[in-house]
């Protein structure tokens, strides 16, 4: 409770100093204006018309449905991988063994292209969610893996030891000395995580289902409707910075805090 | 505070003072005859414009009012504010360095004044003559200032380079005025004021970390404020981005963004008034300063939407928030901090610096949303006028007894 308070109270200075990220924000929106101006409206649309693009489309009911499709197959398939990610790389974090195994296994799901796994799952599952969840899981699930995996590896044996010592029970040993530590490791990972998983939603829909943003990604693109695309492409990227620097940015300047 | 103590404080402002006899104590210091000078001058010019363009007054001044209200507004107060701020700042900066005092610091505001006198009767004295005088008090000015450009350290240089900067902008006016370069000298003075806005913020990191530190020390409050060149140096590249684009492509739609951009860029800048530890936003001079920033970002933004949205209409009124507002709040800012301080006082807050600062603020809004009430467009110039003048009657009646008399601690200068 006092964390989720000290996060409010400086919520207000951290929004503040958001300025410098606005202002170079802006000023990609005026390198990208100029490239209107020169390469045509077919190309590349300004900026205003995007933004009055993305305005009419947030009025339409049609849009929002999508945007709930999408939003709900990439927090399945990103809640998936956090529970799996999670839960799977702690347990190999504390045994040696199943750390060693689990590596090169992790290297061959990192190494494989999301793209061949939409392939893949396109045939086990034909054209729907599950295509689209079960490649989320297999992107971001890796990601998560290794963090949690790094944070129980680097457990600090001398505090460990101190904490047997002092005889502190268990809970204060989990809350006060492990859970610092690994959620330092595992936090990032969650949050970078996200990103693949909402990356990865987009693409897995423009070629495996019929409704979502990606498809209606698809459908701009074969009508050469480039406002549309890049008003869809608007929606992704702001829900995304959203997300990251709105809510979970804060979090994590808290929990790293104890290492500076 | 002790006598030996409050001794040891001023050499915080200078080590060394010139041992000229029987200085009046109205040239005991840079800024003394500047600011008796320049309230007044304030007050009497605005008023004079404010009468020309509410339709009141009828100056047959020149063929081209706005242009020279302009030029006056940014270059025939500029030396006298950028005078005051060197001539007090710079041995402060560089220890060692002998203040500015006595007879020579007579004759070059008397150097200033003549400028002031050839401006307003440029009509019957000539261009040539009011060239000369002004050009040569901002060319005195960077010849007084060389150390910074010579500093090997390069500590504060980028001060002198704008200067020079700011001298070569009043050159290039000159010759678009007598026909010798091809330029609008309306477009020269939209870069004048680019390059103005730059000298503020550059002086404004120097001038804010000083008075808030001094001001945190003064209410023990135990943090450092510092504001931090990445901040300032975005915000100057913006500035310039938005002049150089602004005098190439006035009405380019990717302006407006940039406009936008700069506004945001100048704004970041408060965000290190946000220390660690403390609070300090609620401290009168902190506001003060943080209102230069806000005017400023106001001026920018509100450009820049114009240009997107409104057709560029009401830009000269926007614009008013960097000049009226931005600029005008930086003089006030200099001149009260610098006469508490360097009169041998504590930076104080009251009624009166609220009033100044308020008026101020309230000045602008009103000259800069004239495009939203075009029907009272005639009384709101009025007002405006007189408001903005109201800050240095103020400052007048308040500092004017300091600026007359020896300084209250009872060390020279």
């Amino acid at each position: 409770m006092k964390f989720i308070l000290k996060i409010l109270k400086n919520l207000p200075a951290y929004l503040w100093s958001g300025w410098g990220a606005i202002a170079s924000i802006l000023l990609f929106i005026a390198f990208w204006d100029i490239g209107n101006q020169i390469y045509g409206n077919l190309v590349l649309p300004s900026p205003l018309e995007t933004f009055k693009t993305l305005y009419a489309m947030l009025h339409s009911q049609d849009v929002w449905e999508q945007i709930d499709i999408t939003l709900y197959r990439a927090s399945v398939g990103f809640g998936l991988s956090l529970l799996f990610g999670s839960v799977l790389g702690l347990i190999a974090g504390f045994f040696a063994t199943a750390s060693m195994m689990s590596r090169p296994v992790v290297t061959i799901l990192v190494g494989m292209p999301p793209i061949a796994w939409i392939v893949l799952a396109m045939i086990w599952f034909g054209m729907g969610d599950e295509t689209v969840i079960f490649t989320i899981l297999v992107a971001s699930f890796p990601i998560i893996f290794v963090g949690a995996l790094q944070g129980t590896r680097t457990l600090d044996g001398d505090l460990k030891e101190m904490a047997d010592s002092f005889h502190l029970p268990w809970h204060m040993k989990f809350i006060d000395v492990y859970f610092p530590h690994i959620f330092s490791y595992i936090f990032p990972a969650w949050v970078s995580g996200l990103g693949m998983a909402w990356k990865i939603v987009i693409m897995a829909e423009l070629l495996a289902t019929s409704d979502g943003l990606g498809a209606s990604l698809a459908v701009a693109r074969s009508q050469l409707d480039t406002p549309t695309a890049l008003a869809l492409v608007v929606i992704m990227i702001g829900s995304l910075m959203f997300i990251e620097y709105i809510i979970l940015e804060p979090i994590k300047r808290e929990v790293e805090l104890w290492r500076s | 505070m002790s006598t030996q103590e409050e001794k040891l404080h001023a050499t915080n402002h200078y080590l060394y003072y010139p041992d000229e006899e029987n200085i009046p104590t109205y040239l005991a210091y840079g800024f003394r005859p500047i600011f008796l000078l320049l309230a007044p001058y304030f007050i009497i010019s605005i008023v004079l414009w404010g009468l020309v363009w509410s339709g009141y007054l009828n100056i047959p001044f020149m063929d081209n009012v706005l242009t020279w209200h302009i030029y006056e507004m940014l270059f025939g107060v500029l030396t006298a504010g950028v005078m005051a701020f060197l001539t007090t700042g710079l041995p402060e900066l560089f220890p060692g360095m002998i203040p500015f005092v006595g007879k020579r610091l007579k004759y070059i505001m008397l150097l200033w004044v003549s400028g002031r006198v050839s401006f307003w009767f440029i009509d019957t004295t000539g261009v040539y003559l009011t060239a000369l005088l002004n050009l040569a008090m901002l060319g005195w000015l960077i010849w007084f200032a060389k150390d910074i450009v010579l500093d090997k350290l390069q500590r504060h240089a980028s001060l002198g380079y704008i200067l020079i900067a700011i001298f070569g902008i009043e050159v290039w006016f000159f010759a678009s005025i007598l026909g010798w370069s091809g330029s609008d000298s309306m477009s020269i003075l939209r870069v004048a004021l680019g390059a103005i806005v730059i000298l503020v913020l550059l002086v404004m990191r120097r001038v804010n970390m000083e008075a808030v530190n001094e001001l945190m020390e003064d209410k023990g409050i135990d943090d450092i404020y510092i504001s931090r060149p990445p901040l300032t140096n975005l915000a100057v590249f913006s500035v310039i981005l938005f002049t150089a684009v602004e005098y190439l492509y006035p009405t380019n739609s990717a302006l407006g963004w940039i406009g936008l951009a700069t506004g945001a860029s100048i704004l970041a800048i408060t965000s290190d008034y946000s220390l660690e530890d403390k609070f300090i936003l609620n401290q009168p001079y902190v506001i003060y300063m943080f209102f230069i920033f806000v005017m400023l970002s106001l001026g920018y933004g509100l450009m820049g939407w114009s240009i997107l949205f409104n057709e560029g209409n009401g830009i000269s009124s926007f614009r008013h928030f960097i000049t009226a507002g931005g600029l005008g709040l930086s003089y006030l800012m200099v001149m009260i901090t610098i006469g508490w301080i360097h009169t041998g006082r504590h930076l104080t807050s009251n009624i009166y610096t609220h009033l100044m600062v308020s008026f101020m603020i309230l000045a602008t809004f009103i000259r800069g949303l004239i495009p939203f009430f075009q029907e009272y467009q005639m009384q709101l110039y009025l007002w405006s006028a007189i408001a903005w003048s109201i800050p240095f009657i103020i400052f007048i009646k308040v500092f004017f007894n300091f600026l007359l008399a020896p300084r209250a601690d009872g060390i020279k200068g």
